[in-house]
């Protein structure tokens, strides 16, 4: 080789690097994918010499034109799969030299016969990464009456292969783009979600609740709405399925619950009514489990109806059980719900009621068993003395999987407790009821900060008054009932204690007979010393006793 | 409430524990009654009790009154805040004989 002829060889290629460099950096930098082809596509048929050009992408199964240069725009042509050069191309993954047309039997001049460009020569690039095949650069006719060589083809292959790259970048881009915006889509409909949900309440509210999604968005929920004459309505719910389509089934739910709980009467309705709405538009093979209830504050009675949702758990003084239902879920047949939709009667007795979905149910225990039930029943009765916030969090601590797995359902737990502030209960009026009233005030009294002299004191004077009922009231009588209500304030603690006995002589309370060491004056001394105020109040119009004792104090 | 009792050094120990009210305290009473007309020394441990009321006091007061007719000692030991709260409520705090611990109380008038 003469030493011209290398110099000439070595600008050639230092151009071509050039051109290469020149090229890559517009694609790194592109916005717009196409237009920049479009830019490059010029500059490799000026550097090679092109009178035309033209780029395909694949397109579903076709090949389509998208960018052309020369004197024909063919841009949009659509080249179904078959012979032809461009298809070679792109099926064989190889770079075409066709240096005469009229020889090649795959060429097709049905093309040319449109544009009425004369196609002689072809010089046609695959752009591929790795086996992904995107299309091809087709070159047609050097120009002077020149043929493309080899030393065409490797340009033409190290520019294809450069394109075929910003290509590939500009596309996963495009989708990391669109994914980015799905998943701000995600955060936004998981917020409103969240505002769903009834805020965080002070320990001393009857109703709690925590709801953790495995993914940004939940389907399951629970809510409590306030009903007039101090009832709460409460639901909980679990949606067939995850994801957004769970999530928007589960919002329409939610709402409908909402609504109705303030309309209709109990439970069973309400999931009456719900089930013929979702079983009417429900799309097919999604359904809802759901647990809806209404606590009487007052009375700590709470009436249930289940369809088809796990068995809440009544945790108590002496009772840790399962309340099983056998209705099934909703949205599956509205004819399963149109005659009857069965209530059950719990009473709180000062005890909580524990509802939650599957997700704590069917979570791994440490050998790989799901809780179950049973294992979330024994759970909830090791939790029950934890303050409500740290008792809710440790339902999803506990059943958590070991990081750094995540949950793989959502969780929602919900305690239904006794209202705490005020109590409203009726025992027979026995020795062994003593107990559980003591205990009853004792844990009302619990959730306020009193000091433990004070509780002492209080539950002391409970005792002894309802003592007095069991021994002296219905003394000679068959036993009858009790009533005990109390009620806390940040002024008072107030006890009200009704019998249905005759009516006793209030002079027994005037004088204090410590001198007397029988029992019955005993008790009375005590009331009379840690109590502020004692009397009886006006009878209930059915005859009884009515005695209420004051006690002034603040919360600590 | 649970009571056990054991003998230490001519005396009778009834253990009380937990909550003495009147649904129990008859159990209380006979307890006490049963080993005051066998024994002339019983300690009452209420170190473990968590709630006595009127009754049950009685039932301390009628072992006391006992003692007082027909002689021998009856202590309340190591009483329970609980406990003595209530004694204190029913002034019977100056009334019973009462020692810090078991071991005081056999200790007394040995």
């Amino acid at each position: 080789m003469s030493n011209s002829k290398s110099m000439q060889l070595s600008a050639m290629l230092a151009d071509d690097l050039a051109l290469i460099a020149e090229m890559t950096a517009d694609f790194a930098l592109s916005q717009n994918i196409e237009e920049t082809l479009r830019v490059g596509l010029e500059h490799i048929c000026l550097r090679l010499e092109a009178e035309a050009a033209s780029l395909f992408l694949l397109d579903g199964d076709d090949l389509v034109c998208r960018a052309c240069w020369g004197p024909s725009d063919v841009v949009g042509l659509r080249l179904q799969p078959g012979r032809g050069i461009v298809w070679r191309t792109v099926e064989q993954n190889a770079c075409q030299l066709v240096r005469d047309t009229a020889l090649d039997p795959d060429f097709s001049n049905h093309v040319d016969q449109k544009t009425g460009f004369q196609t002689r020569s072809i010089l046609c690039a695959p752009l591929s990464v790795r086996n992904e095949k995107l299309g091809a650069i087709e070159l047609f006719n050097k120009t002077g009456g020149r043929n493309f060589n080899t030393t065409d083809q490797r340009v033409l292959q190290a520019l294809a292969a450069s394109a075929a790259l910003a290509l590939i970048n500009a596309r996963q881009a495009a989708a990391m783009a669109e994914q980015q915006a799905l998943q701000r889509e995600l955060a936004l409909a998981a917020n409103i979600q969240r505002a769903m949900l009834p805020p965080t309440q002070p320990e001393r509210f009857p109703i709690h609740g925590l709801n953790q999604p495995a993914r940004g968005v939940s389907g399951d929920f629970y809510d409590v709405v306030a009903l007039p004459g101090d009832r709460l309505a409460f639901a909980i719910a679990d949606v067939s399925g995850k994801g957004m389509n769970a999530a928007l089934l589960m919002s329409k739910t939610a709402s409908l619950f909402r609504c109705l709980a303030k309309r209709l009467d109990g439970p069973g309705a309400i999931l009456q009514a719900i089930d013929a709405e979702l079983a009417e538009t429900c799309s097919a093979g999604m359904f809802v489990t759901m647990i809806a209830g209404l606590l009487d504050c007052k009375s700590g009675r709470v009436v249930l109806s289940n369809a088809g949702h796990e068995p809440p758990v009544l945790i108590s003084e002496n009772a840790a059980i399962l309340i099983e239902g056998n209705m099934p879920p909703l949205g599956i047949d509205p004819m399963l719900f149109s005659s009857d939709c069965p209530e059950t009667v719990v009473d709180l007795h000062g005890g909580s009621l524990y509802l939650f979905t599957d997700g704590l149910t069917e979570a791994d225990c440490d050998d790989g068993s799901m809780w179950g039930s049973e294992g979330i029943r024994d759970l909830a009765r090791e939790l029950h003395p934890l303050p409500m916030q740290e008792r809710l969090q440790a339902f999803l601590q506990r059943t958590a999987p070991p990081p750094p797995l995540s949950a793989h359902d959502d969780v929602t737990v919900m305690v239904v407790q006794d209202c705490p502030s005020r109590l409203h209960r009726r025992y027979p009026a026995m020795a062994d009821s003593l107990g559980h009233i003591r205990h009853g005030i004792q844990a009302m009294l619990g959730t306020a900060k009193y000091d433990a002299g004070v509780i002492q004191d209080v539950v002391l004077a409970v005792d002894e008054a309802c003592q007095n009922i069991v021994r002296h009231a219905y003394a000679g009588l068959p036993p009858g009932d009790l009533v005990v209500q109390a009620e806390m304030n940040d002024q008072e603690i107030r006890i009200c204690l009704t019998d249905f006995a005759p009516p006793v002589d209030p002079s027994f309370l005037s004088v204090p007979r410590l001198d007397d060491l029988r029992p019955g004056g005993l008790g009375t001394h005590f009331m009379l010393s840690v109590m502020d105020d004692v009397r009886f109040l006006p009878p209930p119009a059915q005859g009884g006793n009515v005695l209420q004792m004051v006690k002034r104090m603040r919360m600590l | 409430m649970k009571i056990s009792t054991r003998e230490e050094t001519g005396h009778v120990i009834l253990r009380l524990e937990g909550e003495v009210d009147l649904h129990h305290s008859p159990t209380l009473r006979k307890a006490l009654m049963d080993l005051m007309l066998v024994n002339r020394a019983v300690i009452v441990d209420l170190g473990q009790v968590e709630y006595i009321d009127s009754s049950g006091i009685a039932s301390l007061v009628e072992a006391y009154q006992m003692t007082r007719r027909n002689g021998g000692r009856f202590v309340l030991a190591n009483i329970s805040l609980a406990a003595m709260r209530v004694l204190q409520l029913a002034r019977l705090d100056k009334v019973f004989t009462l020692a810090d611990s078991v071991e005081a109380a056999l200790s007394i008038g040995a």
